[in-house]
């Protein structure tokens, strides 16, 4: 033996103390040749890498974004029960004259409006019927954006069709369809609901279409069609999953945009009719007093800015945290 | 010295080699040293060691070839000396010197400048994403040269003309002026030289440059490199998982396995005095090498995690003939001679004398009886009466599959563009066609067509003598389906990432039912694992758990499960390190003989091909220029393409390889205006396409010896 070898070996041997495996072969025994274990050799060396535990730690990360969550999940259900805990009903109208137009106090905590209804209760019970309309909204939009999304990406004979109702629609302004519906058909929750779907569905589909532009022609999908596999299959199993992070990224995008649109359409005077309240509701009412009476502005205004922005952006960031390229 | 004693007939064949390679050291210059380099990158909070404590020196004016398995860490490894790791890797230990400065002490982006491009090269593996698509080829290679030539104006522009001549781009003046999309891959690959040469380094590191190129392209562009070298002066790293490219370009060969180098030494030690076991299954592995009807020996199983502490040998639980000791305590180099020395347990005193495979023993005489040998005249094809009565003409063989006519075309109907023209075949039963050409030569679509993915525009294709070519009867379509299978080129794109190997492996039993309950289902699904060399416990996995031979085969498995009659290959290996195309390919011929299954195999390089196939189609350009039994191609190669194609394989021998010389097609040798090419049958079974004129003149220079 070599006094390098030895030396080296020696070394070795204090190294691997802690496993104590070395010691226990006499000096001829450890140059046995030992049997082939193909299973050993087999055994992969890669990585346990799951998909959504990668999303939630890549989220955690990001400690803005989870902090802008806790807030969005408090103020959502807080909005479900801060009707309650106030001391009146938001549909409670004074018959007393003194008691409208109360800047707040101890006893109307957001003050009164201009008929003398409990502002408190009503600013959040408007602000229940904004969540609701959005997510009703978000969830029809994206189930309507991905299902005609996949078709026209997928299916080829789809396209030409597809890209032609895309730009028909796109080109018209979509506040001169609200318009009509809102003067032709009516005002109300639901026909407020469907109308925003009708038009919401088409940036959903158009980036879900762009990126089964990415996959439709991936191996992966040729073998699936070798196999027989039908085109629903295909597109549920090898294709749907891949649009996660688009998908999330629409729903989060869709919620506060929702919100804003009914907002806007309501101030007009388009929205939703004056006995349903809900924030754009409210900001319209308040237009005429808010000079004197900024409290009626500010509240709704504050709560329309506090679920948007935390919830944008704390959708962005767990659109990228889903987003399996920044899984590193 | 027992050791010598052992292979000392191979040593003494090749004593001068050895010695001249091994003289070429003495008193060489260092250019750059690295010592104990460690690299760490941090995954997903894990902390994975790609290089560990690695050691390299490069001498001035040599090729020193960086040899091993996808992550291996040769990339990483040499990526260190120009500062281009990614940004979650970093140094933990070690240095490289270079210029009397240690380059892992630069942390500044502006003093890599001076270094980077100027002094130490690279050149990337895929040409096509290179280069500014943007930017004429004429202005990127201008940009390096006034940049670290100090050129300007008209003589910065000479300058570039002089590059582009200098890497072998005809009409350089017009070229030029040329934008990247106007170049093929392999010219592409020549301006990526171009433009590092042309800032004038004094190293040059190529990372796998020929990988993504034909193997004819991949014969220029390695000769091209020699030139530039001793042209230019420059000390070159080439990187590469082929031991074949090696004997052609090394000097000096690097082993590299699980983040360390396990052997290095000349290359004509390497390839006949290899030490390490894991050189021997390298070596062994090389498809040119193999026998037809006999298994190549492989190397099982998959590189370490190196995720975890490696103890002992890293190569220890593939190696077959493992020592206790190397689960346990890491070898340290052997010096077997002044320019070589190996990390194995092996080499120590007490260890047992184990004997190296055969085939590494033989690796020459192995080669000699391969080579193609040109014949002296070289239009003459000498055909012996022995041979000419074995060939046969399948008369008497059943025809699973043909195609008559195929015409295949994209593009729209004003502007057609034709892949694929004018192509005849037949595929017998339980025969292995093999369909070899180079990339864009239409063998893919082919491929796809006979499984009608690619719809065709003119031609038929029968199956079992009944047409399956546009609108056929549901029961048909059915049948085809289930007997027709096809397995994909890339292991990466060719699995669905967010379904388990579970789902993948049963989708096609699934569609059509064909299994009575859950419980057949598992039981069917880990089979077809288990026939494919899996563990049946890897169904709960999902597929970015294994490596590229791993997910190879279990794309395999996708396919048997429908006990399929006919299965296209569509280059199943070439995206897969050499070590793992052996596994590969010896599980096709084993599965092969189990299931009298039948095979389209398409391939672009005519070594693997030998080993495997039955008969050869050689393509260009969308039409089939020659077919034979591949035997027969190979002794009797008569298009001009094929022979290139032959000349082009590279050769794991360096004594062959170093005075190989290369035949080069030219199409433009044809004259079609007026004389039509056809098919035709210039012996038994063995077809060629060539007009009136060259048929007599191939039929002349057709000579029968005894």
């Amino acid at each position: 033996m070599s006094s390098k070898a030895k030396t080296i070996l020696a070394n070795t041997r204090a190294n691997l103390s802690g496993y104590n495996k070395l010691g226990s072969f006499s000096e001829d025994e450890l140059f046995d040749v030992v049997d082939y274990v193909p299973s050993a050799a087999e055994r992969t060396g890669y990585s346990d890498y799951s998909y959504w535990r990668c999303v939630f730690q890549n989220f955690a990360k990001n400690k803005v974004a989870m902090v802008l969550f806790i807030v969005f999940v408090i103020l959502f259900i807080f909005t479900f029960i801060a009707g309650n805990i106030g001391n009146y009903s938001y549909d409670e109208i004074k018959p007393d004259n003194t008691q409208i137009l109360i800047a707040p106090n101890s006893q109307y905590w957001f003050g009164t409006d201009n008929l003398g209804r409990d502002y408190w209760c009503q600013v959040w019970y408007a602000a229940q019927t904004s969540i609701k309309l959005a997510a009703v909204v978000a969830v029809g939009e994206i189930v309507l954006g991905v299902i005609i999304g996949l078709l026209w990406g997928y299916v080829r004979q789809l396209d030409a069709f597809f890209t032609g109702l895309y730009n028909t629609i796109n080109n018209i302004p979509t506040i001169i369809y609200m318009t009509l519906i809102a003067l032709l058909v009516g005002r109300s929750f639901t026909i407020m609901a469907l109308s925003l779907i009708f038009f919401g569905w088409l940036v959903t589909a158009r980036n879900i279409r762009n990126m089964v532009l990415i996959y439709r022609d991936r191996e992966y999908n040729l073998a699936s069609r070798c196999l027989g596999t039908s085109t629903f299959t295909i597109l549920r199993r090898n294709i749907l999953p891949y649009m996660i992070s688009v998908i999330i990224m629409r729903l989060t995008l869709s919620i506060p945009g929702t919100i804003a649109w009914e907002s806007t359409l309501s101030y007009l005077g388009l929205g939703l009719d004056a006995s349903t309240p809900s924030l754009g509701v409210l900001l319209r009412n308040a237009r005429s007093y808010f000079i004197d009476f900024p409290y009626l502005l500010i509240f709704p205004a504050v709560i329309v800015s506090l679920i948007t922005i935390t919830f944008y952006l704390f959708g962005n960031a767990f659109a990228d945290a889903s987003d399996p390229r920044n899984h590193v | 010295m027992n050791e010598l004693k052992r292979h000392q007939d191979v040593l003494a064949l090749h004593k001068e080699e050895i010695l001249k390679g091994q003289e070429l050291y003495k008193d060489r210059e260092l250019i750059l040293s690295a010592q104990d380099l460690e690299v760490e990158f941090t995954m997903r909070g894990d902390v994975l060691k790609a290089i560990r404590s690695c050691s390299m020196d490069l001498y001035k004016g040599e090729t020193l070839a960086i040899v091993g398995e996808s992550g291996s860490g040769k990339s990483v490894f040499t990526k260190c000396f120009v500062g281009m790791l990614d940004h979650n890797g970093t140094i933990t230990n070690g240095q490289i010197m270079f210029e009397g400065r240690d380059l892992t002490k630069i942390n500044n982006e502006k003093d890599w400048y001076g270094i980077r491009g100027g002094k130490i090269g690279m050149v990337m593996q895929d040409p096509m994403t290179s280069l500014n698509p943007l930017k004429t080829i004429g202005k990127q290679i201008e940009e390096a040269v006034v940049i670290h030539q100090g050129l300007r104006g008209a003589e910065a522009k000479a300058q570039t003309i002089k590059m582009l001549e200098l890497v072998g781009i005809p009409e350089p003046e017009r070229r030029y002026k040329q934008y990247p999309h106007e170049f093929s891959g392999g010219m592409r690959q020549r301006v990526v030289i171009a433009i590092a040469a042309a800032c004038r380094p004094q190293i040059l590191i190529c990372d796998e440059p020929t990988t993504a190129l034909d193997v004819t392209i991949q014969a220029q562009i390695l000769e091209l490199i020699r030139d530039l070298q001793k042209r230019l002066g420059m000390t070159i790293i080439y990187i590469t998982h082929d031991l074949g490219v090696v004997a052609n370009v090394a000097d000096r060969v690097c082993v590299m396995y699980a983040g360390q180098i396990i052997e290095s030494g000349t290359v004509e030690e390497i390839f006949y005095d290899a030490r390490h076991p894991y050189t021997w299954a390298l070596l062994g592995a090389l498809p040119q090498l193999g026998t037809k009807g006999e298994m190549l020996p492989t190397i099982d199983g998959t590189p370490p995690n190196l995720f975890t502490e490696v103890i002992g040998d890293a190569f220890a639980p593939r190696n077959r003939t493992a020592l206790k000791i190397d689960s346990l305590a890491e070898p340290p180099f052997f010096q077997v001679s002044p320019t070589h020395k190996v990390k194995t347990w092996l080499e120590d005193e007490r260890a047992p004398h184990v004997l190296r495979p055969a085939y590494v023993e033989n690796l020459s005489d192995i080669i000699s009886n391969k080579m193609y040998t040109q014949p002296k005249d070289e239009n003459v094809v000498e055909v012996s009466r022995k041979d000419y009565e074995m060939m046969d003409d399948f008369s008497d063989r059943e025809v699973l599959m043909e195609v008559k006519d195929l015409q295949v075309s994209f593009g729209t109907k004003r502007k057609p563009f034709v892949a694929v023209n004018n192509v005849n075949f037949k595929i017998y039963r339980g025969e292995t066609l093999a369909l070899v050409g180079e990339s864009g030569s239409g063998k893919t679509t082919i491929g796809r067509a006979l499984l009608r993915i690619n719809p065709i525009s003119r031609g038929e294709i029968l199956f079992k003598g009944k047409r399956i070519d546009g609108k056929i009867p549901r029961d048909l379509d059915l049948e085809v389906i289930k007997s027709c299978q096809m397995i994909f080129q890339d292991p990466m794109a060719s699995l669905n990432e967010r379904a388990k190997v579970d789902y993948i492996v049963s989708e096609g039993i699934l569609n059509h039912k064909m299994y009575t309950d859950e419980e057949d289902r598992k039981a069917k699904v880990a089979k077809a694992l288990l026939e494919v060399g899996l563990l049946p416990e890897f169904a709960s996995r999902f597929p970015h758990e294994f490596s590229g031979g791993q997910r190879q085969r279990i794309g395999i498995a996708r396919a048997l499960i429908m006990n399929p009659e006919f299965i296209v290959a569509d280059e199943p290996i070439s995206a897969l390190d050499v070590s793992i195309q052996a596994q590969v390919i010896n599980l096709m011929n084993k599965l092969k003989k189990e299931y009298q299954l039948t095979y389209l195999f398409i391939a672009h390089d005519l070594s693997v091909v030998r080993f495997i196939s039955d008969r050869i189609a050689v393509i260009h350009l969308g039409e089939i220029v020659e077919m034979a039994e591949t035997e027969e191609l190979f002794r009797h190669p008569i298009h001009p393409y094929t022979r290139s194609l032959i000349s082009a394989v590279p050769v794991p021998d360096p004594s062959v390889e170093k005075s190989k010389e290369l035949f080069v097609y030219d199409r433009a040798m044809h004259n079609y205006k007026s004389d039509q090419p056809g098919w035709h049958e210039i012996l038994p079974g063995h077809f060629v396409r060539a007009n009136q004129q060259e048929l007599e003149e191939y039929k002349k220079n057709l000579v029968f010896v005894d």
